[in-house]
């Protein structure tokens, strides 16, 4: 008798410990990885690859942290990325309800941006550039 | 012999009342209960420029793991500054309701750092902080919680092993070695990581209550 209210209060100790020190989310160095990012604000290209391999790392096991499909979202968002932007607004929304008003605001600057760069990319093209674009369409083909 | 389950009682009971909340201190905070907390810019007034970017980097993990939804900080920064809000002091001076409107979030975290100074010895460095936290509320503006952490940091610990003569002196070469590489480039995450648990997960004391996710946790 006493000895299992010996083993419930060990197994118990444990318990209460495991509560309070796991992480419930894999942060995989976000903190790390966003300070470097504010001291080396060039190197753009590295914070991309640092939020990419947190997701990678969490989404698989269902442990993604808050922000972190929206921080990713956003880096895609300035770097012109709007269908990868929208993707990823779309996800953090659907996973965490608090960041709805937010992401809906930034679903729709991205698609406001695609329609921008759209009508940016559409105007120059003359139609002889088309045509020669479907000219040689057939003849890359050919040389296959 | 007999007093083992006693021991273990008595831990068991004292780390129950570590995770515990006290309730008394956090009433105005547990009746608005906010489930997101929007984490703005840092106001820094001490003389090392690197606190700012060490606090603004280390706030979403904590507040996080506490069970609150915390908005992408970094995505946060850069829509402020769009807003034309790119000074932090900016930022601070604008009413959390205007702040949380823009975010839809629940509730506001200010932070600003009144010290953060390094004193750099022979064998250790020490660093002074004091902190001041501010959550308010984002409809109605009103201060929800507030710590101010004051603490003095030691990097190297103060952990002097054995090992005679010998062992003392290469200690004291690997301290100054540590002292300089710190002099050089100090490394204040785990700084930030201690204030900041300190400030919010101290229990029972001053520490946020735990948000809406924590409990998912437990279930």
């Amino acid at each position: 008798m006493t000895s299992a209210i010996k083993y419930l209060c060990i197994l118990f100790f444990f318990f209460s410990l495991i509560g309070c020190v796991h992480t419930q989310y894999e942060w995989n160095n976000y903190d790390t990885k966003l300070y470097n990012h504010y001291k080396n604000p060039a190197e753009r290209e590295k914070f991309i690859q640092a939020l990419k391999e947190i997701l990678d790392y969490a989404e698989p096991i269902g442990k993604v942290p808050p922000g972190i499909y929206a921080e990713y979202g956003f880096v895609m968002y300035e770097q012109g990325n709007n269908q990868q932007a929208v993707l990823y607004f779309q996800k953090e929304a659907d996973k965490w309800p608090e960041s709805r008003a937010f992401m809906t605001k930034m679903i729709a600057n991205a698609n406001k941006q695609a329609k921008n760069q759209k009508e940016t990319v559409q105007l120059p093209v003359s139609p002889e550039i088309d045509a020669s674009k479907t000219v040689q369409k057939p003849s890359s083909e050919v040389s296959k | 012999m007999k007093r083992i389950p006693l021991l273990l009682l008595l831990l068991t009971l004292l780390t129950l009342f570590g995770c515990a909340h006290d309730l008394s201190k956090q009433e105005k905070f547990l009746s608005a209960s906010p489930r997101s907390i929007l984490v703005i810019p840092v106001v820094n007034n001490s003389v090392d420029v690197t606190a700012a970017d060490y606090m603004l980097s280390t706030l979403a993990t904590p507040l996080a793991e506490r069970g609150y939804y915390v908005f992408p900080i970094n995505a946060v920064k850069r829509v402020l500054e769009d807003e034309g809000l790119a000074d932090s002091s900016l930022v601070h001076s604008a009413p959390a309701s205007k702040l949380a409107s823009l975010f839809g979030a629940d509730a506001v975290l200010y932070i600003v750092i009144e010290q953060w100074d390094a004193k750099y010895m022979l064998l250790t460095t020490t660093v002074t902080v004091a902190i001041d936290y501010q959550i308010r509320d984002g409809k109605t503006d009103e201060v929800l919680w507030e710590n101010k952490e004051r603490m003095v940091y030691q990097p190297n610990g103060g952990n002097n092993s054995g090992g005679g003569v010998a062992g003392l002196v290469a200690n004291i070469i690997i301290k100054v070695a540590e002292a300089a590489a710190t002099k050089a480039a100090p490394n204040y995450m785990p700084l930030a990581h201690q204030a900041n648990a300190k400030a919010l997960f101290k229990y029972p004391g001053p520490g946020i209550p735990l948000g809406p996710y924590a409990d998912e946790q437990k279930n």
